[in-house]
C-alpha cells in the first residue's frame, strides 16, 4: 500500500479519534543523552511525557524522594538502576541548570 | 473510543453543540502537520507545562478582561482526560452518610434550578517555579489561574434530597479521571458546611457554554474561593463521609505546615491542615516583564483575589517598596472574583525601576515580601514584580 493510500485509509479513523490526538503531544521532548535516557523513558512514559521531568530544577535529596514516590505509584525501575536513575536526573535537572522556558500552544483560529 | 457520531447521538439535544463544535470543530491532526506548536482544540497559545496528561498556563499578558475567556483559561490535570464521555449514559451519585442515597442523569440535572457564581479559580500550586529553593510538581508560573462565571445547580440541592444524615460530615468528590499505574486515584473532600454553602455548585457550564472536556465536562464541582483542586471535574460521585476522606490528595498532598517553615525544612504529615481557601495575592498583567518604555504616562495594569474575601486594596511602588501609592479598583465585581486594578505612573526620568503590587484583603491580609515556604509550593502569593526599562 503506497504511503497515500495508507494516509487515505487511516484519515478517517483518525478523524474520528479527536481526543486521542488532543491528548497525543505533536511536539515531544526527550530527556537529555545518558546511559540512564531509555531506562528513564520507559518507566517514566507509562503515565507522563518527559516534559514533567525536564522542568524540574531539584537536589538530588528531591529526586530521590520522587524516584521513590514513583515506584511506589508504578514506575518500573529495577533495583539495581534506582541511585544512577536518581543521579541522571539530578545530574541534568538540578537547581543550577538553566530556567525551564515552555513552550506555548498554537493559535486555535477559531477563537480570533 | 468514542467517534463523533456516537458522541453526537447519545448527547441528549442541543444543549451539547456548543460544546461538540468546541472539543472537536478542529482538526488536530492537520494542525500536527502545519504548524510547529502543539495544538490543544479550544486553547489559544498557552504555555504548555505537561501535555500528557494536560497542564496549561495562562500567559500573564491575557489577563486583560475581568472574565477571562475560556480559551485562555489555564488546564490543571493531575491524571488523564476521560478518554471517552457518554453524556447520556452518564449519572451523579450521591451516596454515603445520607437517608436516600441517588443517582442523577444530565437531563435531570439540567431541569434543576440553575445558579451562577463568578469565580476566580486558581491551582494551588501557582508560582511553584518561583519557590526557593524549588519543589518538585509542575513548575507553574504566574497563571495558573483565571476567573470564570460558572453555571448549575446548588450542590446543597442535590445534598438536600439525599437528606444528609447527622453523621455526615465531609463530602467526598470522585471524578473520572483515568488514573495510570498505581498512582491514588484523585478524590478529594470538603467539610459539609463548604458543601451546602449556596455558592457551591455542580457546575455544568463556564462563561455560558457547556463545559470544554479539559474544564471538566459534562459536570465539575465548583468551590468558589477555594483552590482549584477542590473543584473535583468529570463528577461521578458525590459521597458524604463522617471524617475527611483519607487519601494521597487530602494527605500528605494539599497540605500546608501548622508553623512557619524554614526554606527548605521538611515538615512532619502531623503538623499540616488541608489547603482550603486562597490567599490574597495581586498581579501585574502589564507592563510585560522586561518590557522597554516609551513615554512618561505608563498604565499599570493588573488583577487582585483574595479567595473568599474582597480586595481591600492595591498598592504600586515604582522604587523597589520604598513607596507604595493606591492603585485604582476596577467597577467589576464578584464575591469570588478578582478585581482588575490600574496605577496611573508618570517616570520622571528613564532609567531600569522594578514595579511592584501589593493587595490587602478584607481580612486585613496583606502580600508578604516573601512567600510562606511549604515542602510542596502551595498557595505563592509574594508581592508580585516586573522589571521594566523606561527609555529616554
Amino acid at each position: 500500500m503506497s504511503k497515500l493510500k495508507l494516509l487515505l485509509v487511516l484519515l478517517p479513523v483518525l478523524a474520528a479519534a479527536p481526543q486521542f490526538w488532543a491528548q497525543s503531544p505533536s511536539l515531544a521532548v526527550e530527556l537529555p543523552p545518558g546511559p540512564m535516557k531509555a531506562k528513564a523513558t520507559t518507566a517514566c512514559a507509562e503515565c507522563h511525557e518527559a516534559r514533567i521531568i525536564v522542568q524540574q530544577r531539584l537536589s538530588s535529596a528531591a529526586w530521590t524522594k520522587e524516584v521513590d514516590k514513583m515506584v511506589k505509584w508504578g514506575a518500573v525501575v529495577d533495583a539495581k538502576d534506582r541511585d544512577s536513575l536518581i543521579e541522571y536526573f539530578s545530574a541534568n535537572f538540578g537547581p543550577e541548570q538553566p530556567v525551564y522556558v515552555p513552550s506555548r500552544t498554537s493559535v486555535d483560529k477559531r477563537q480570533k | 473510543m468514542t467517534t463523533r457520531r456516537n458522541f453526537v447521538g447519545t448527547a441528549s439535544g442541543a444543549v451539547f453543540a456548543g460544546a461538540l463544535a468546541s472539543a472537536i470543530g478542529f482538526h488536530p491532526l492537520l494542525a500536527w502537520a502545519g504548524e510547529k506548536s502543539l495544538a490543544i482544540p479550544g486553547k489559544d497559545g498557552m504555555l504548555v507545562r505537561s501535555a500528557r496528561f494536560l497542564d496549561l498556563e495562562m500567559p500573564v499578558e491575557y489577563a486583560a478582561d475581568w472574565i477571562t475567556p475560556t480559551h485562555h483559561f489555564f488546564v490543571r490535570n493531575h491524571m488523564h482526560e476521560p478518554s471517552t464521555l457518554d453524556p447520556a449514559g452518564w449519572k451523579l451519585s450521591i451516596s454515603g452518610e445520607v437517608e436516600k442515597p441517588y443517582a442523577i442523569s444530565l437531563t435531570e440535572l439540567s431541569k434543576l434550578a440553575s445558579h451562577s457564581v463568578t469565580n476566580t479559580l486558581e491551582c494551588a500550586g501557582n508560582g511553584r517555579g518561583l519557590q526557593n529553593p524549588k519543589v518538585p510538581g509542575v513548575q507553574w508560573g504566574k497563571g495558573a489561574v483565571g476567573t470564570g462565571t460558572f453555571s448549575g445547580p446548588q450542590l446543597r440541592v442535590l445534598l438536600e434530597r439525599a437528606g444528609v444524615k447527622s453523621a455526615g460530615k465531609h463530602v467526598m468528590f470522585r471524578g473520572l479521571d483515568q488514573v495510570p499505574g498505581k498512582v491514588p486515584p484523585f478524590i478529594r473532600s470538603i467539610p459539609l458546611e463548604k458543601a451546602m454553602d449556596a455558592d457551591t455548585l455542580v457546575a455544568t457550564h463556564m462563561n455560558g457554554a457547556v463545559l470544554l472536556k479539559h474544564h471538566g465536562f459534562p459536570a465539575r464541582a465548583l468551590v468558589p474561593g477555594w483552590i482549584g483542586a477542590a473543584s473535583c471535574k468529570w463528577l461521578t460521585e458525590i459521597k458524604v463521609l463522617d471524617k475527611e476522606f483519607e487519601g494521597n490528595f487530602m494527605s500528605p498532598g494539599y497540605r500546608m505546615p501548622n508553623t512557619a517553615a524554614k526554606p527548605g525544612e521538611a515538615v512532619k504529615p502531623e503538623n499540616t491542615h488541608p489547603v482550603t481557601a486562597l490567599g490574597v495575592k495581586s498581579l501585574i498583567t502589564s507592563p510585560a516583564d522586561g518590557a522597554a518604555l516609551k513615554g512618561r504616562a505608563i498604565a499599570v495594569h493588573g488583577m487582585a483575589w483574595a479567595g473568599e474575601a474582597d480586595i481591600a486594596r492595591v498598592e504600586v511602588s515604582t522604587d523597589a517598596g520604598t513607596t507604595w501609592k493606591p492603585a485604582r479598583l476596577g467597577h467589576d465585581h464578584a464575591k469570588y472574583a478578582w478585581r482588575q486594578w490600574t496605577y496611573a505612573w508618570q517616570p520622571q526620568k528613564p532609567g531600569a525601576y522594578v514595579v511592584l503590587s501589593r493587595a490587602t484583603d478584607t481580612q486585613g491580609r496583606v502580600q508578604p515580601d516573601q512567600p510562606v515556604w511549604n515542602p510542596s509550593g502551595y498557595l505563592y502569593n509574594a508581592i508580585d514584580q516586573v522589571k521594566v526599562h523606561v527609555e529616554a
